[in-house]
């Protein structure tokens, strides 16, 4: 089973976001619950790729148009396979695994802000996190400026192979075999931490009528284990194939701008992203989104998305012919290609079905929402030899039902 | 000189956050957001679903951040 990195990241996201959506239903609506489908398909021109399940369940409610509550779970069922070894012959290993992901939030609203608070708990074979976060809001100048402020700490646990032998040796490094006798005190496997803290502050002006726009800045400070413990990547020309190692210590800057336009004759809006990163690992990136939606009719509305992303690779990072040949660029070394330079562009549509009862009859419900969508993410690699420079592409469909009440 | 400069735009600052009748002349009133409060103009609507699409990109991309705090939107509320 191969470990996703990046999950911590995800979590804190899914922590942000269930405060916001227990703040939209509060916004808008009494109660809400939604369910929802993600099917993330990486095929391989050498292997049988990854496909990813992710359904998610999610339920908020407004008490005393005060208090807003949210809850949810979600899971992720990984199939597929991807190479041990980062190098250009190893084949890949065969590999599957299923993450639980619960959280529940609650935040209260007063006229001119609030605040809120968030509990996630992920857990899969070969790593737990544990996830707190809170928010707060607060509206100035007649609820043309909002002020807000994001916190979030991760308590995150990684199982790894017991490399105490290694101790100042990295190349004698010894990757994880497999996820069997995690967490449960097995000789030869051990416990790693890694803690993570996350700082989102932001500023939004209502400018126009018709013009929204944010401004805002992300600060994430990682303290802990931070390499794939399964990975191993050929380095220097004796062959050696330690575990991937990477710096215990990570500092990740991102600074992005937001808006949203209205085009009322034309019953749409734009919504626009850029986002500036920087860390301390040397990677640094640009990243653009672009979303057009539009009604078509009373209860139909469609979008468009397009995402582009560019970026350059860690210090630390050779492609398998660099290490091969040269060895390791200083004491550490990666097979991840979140850490190589390349590119990905995205480009999707969605499409809503929106049901209202009608006005003169009661109802259980406040509206009925059926959605899908479908997006195409193309990936750049440096080149053909980066890691997964054999997965082109990936496809995303993904299915939803929401009902309001 | 350039003390002379900072006094001016102390003096400037001062003066509009005392101001608070002038600021009020470029704030958009509530009678004006009708526009703002639509779902398709919310920066943070559908917040699960971002947090899908965020799952996936996180995982495909070195970067992070963007998505903005729950903060933001019309303040119609």
């Amino acid at each position: 089973m191969q470990l996703n990195l990046r999950r911590p990241i995800a979590v804190v996201v899914l922590a942000f976001a269930a405060i916001g959506f227990a703040r939209t239903a509060r916004a808008t609506n009494t109660a809400e619950a939604a369910v929802r489908t993600t099917m993330f398909d990486e095929p391989s021109t050498k292997n049988e790729g990854v496909r990813v399940y992710h359904p998610q369940v999610d339920l908020s409610a407004t008490v005393a148009s005060t208090l807003a509550i949210a809850g949810g779970y979600s899971a992720d069922v990984v199939t597929g396979a991807t190479p041990a070894t980062f190098d250009v012959v190893s084949a890949a290993t065969k590999f599957s695994d299923t993450r639980h992901l619960g959280h529940a939030s609650a935040g209260f609203e007063r006229p001119d802000g609030g605040i809120g608070f968030s509990f996630a708990y992920g857990t899969e074979s070969d790593y737990r996190s544990t996830v707190f976060s809170g928010t707060t809001h607060h509206d100035l100048y007649e609820h043309n400026f909002t002020l807000a402020l994001a916190y979030s700490h991760n308590w995150d646990r990684v199982c790894d192979a017991d490399n105490t032998a290694a101790a100042g040796q990295p190349l004698a490094l010894v990757a994880l075999p497999s996820s069997a006798g995690c967490f449960t005190n097995t000789m030869g496997i051990t416990t790693q931490k890694l803690n993570i803290d996350t700082f989102e502050p932001s500023l939004s002006w209502t400018m126009t009528p018709r013009l929204v726009v944010q401004g805002g800045a992300t600060i994430q400070i990682l303290d802990g284990f931070q390499s794939n413990p399964y990975r191993k990547v050929l380095v220097g020309s004796q062959n050696r194939t330690p575990q991937e190692r990477h710096p215990q210590f990570r500092q990740r800057y991102a600074l992005f701008f937001r808006m949203a336009y209205a085009f009322p004759d034309l019953r749409a809006s734009a919504l626009l992203m850029v986002r500036g990163y920087d860390d301390s690992w040397a990677v640094r990136a640009i990243t653009g989104d672009l979303v057009g939606t539009k009604y078509i009719g009373q209860y139909l509305l469609v979008s468009g998305r397009a995402h582009w992303h560019e970026q350059t690779a860690a210090s630390f990072y050779r492609d398998a012919d660099g290490y091969r040949i040269l060895g390791p660029a200083g004491q550490f070394w990666t097979g991840d290609r979140e850490l190589s330079p390349m590119g990905n562009y995205l480009l999707g549509g969605k499409i809503a079905f929106f049901r209202r009862p009608m006005q003169e009859r009661s109802s259980w419900f406040v509206e009925m929402e059926l959605g899908g969508k479908y997006e195409f993410l193309y990936y750049r690699p440096e080149s053909a030899v980066a890691p997964n420079a054999d997965r082109k592409y990936a496809q995303i469909v993904q299915g939803a039902f929401a009902m309001r009440f | 000189m350039h003390s002379l400069c900072f006094s001016k735009i102390l003096i400037l600052l001062g003066t509009l956050a005392v101001g608070g009748c002038s600021i009020s002349k470029w704030t958009v009133k509530p009678h004006q957001r009708e526009l703002l409060a639509d779902r398709i103009m919310q920066l943070d609507a559908e917040a699960q679903e971002r947090a899908a699409e965020e799952h996936i990109l996180s995982n495909r991309e070195g970067a992070i951040g963007g998505t903005g705090t729950s903060g933001g939107g019309c303040g119609c509320n």
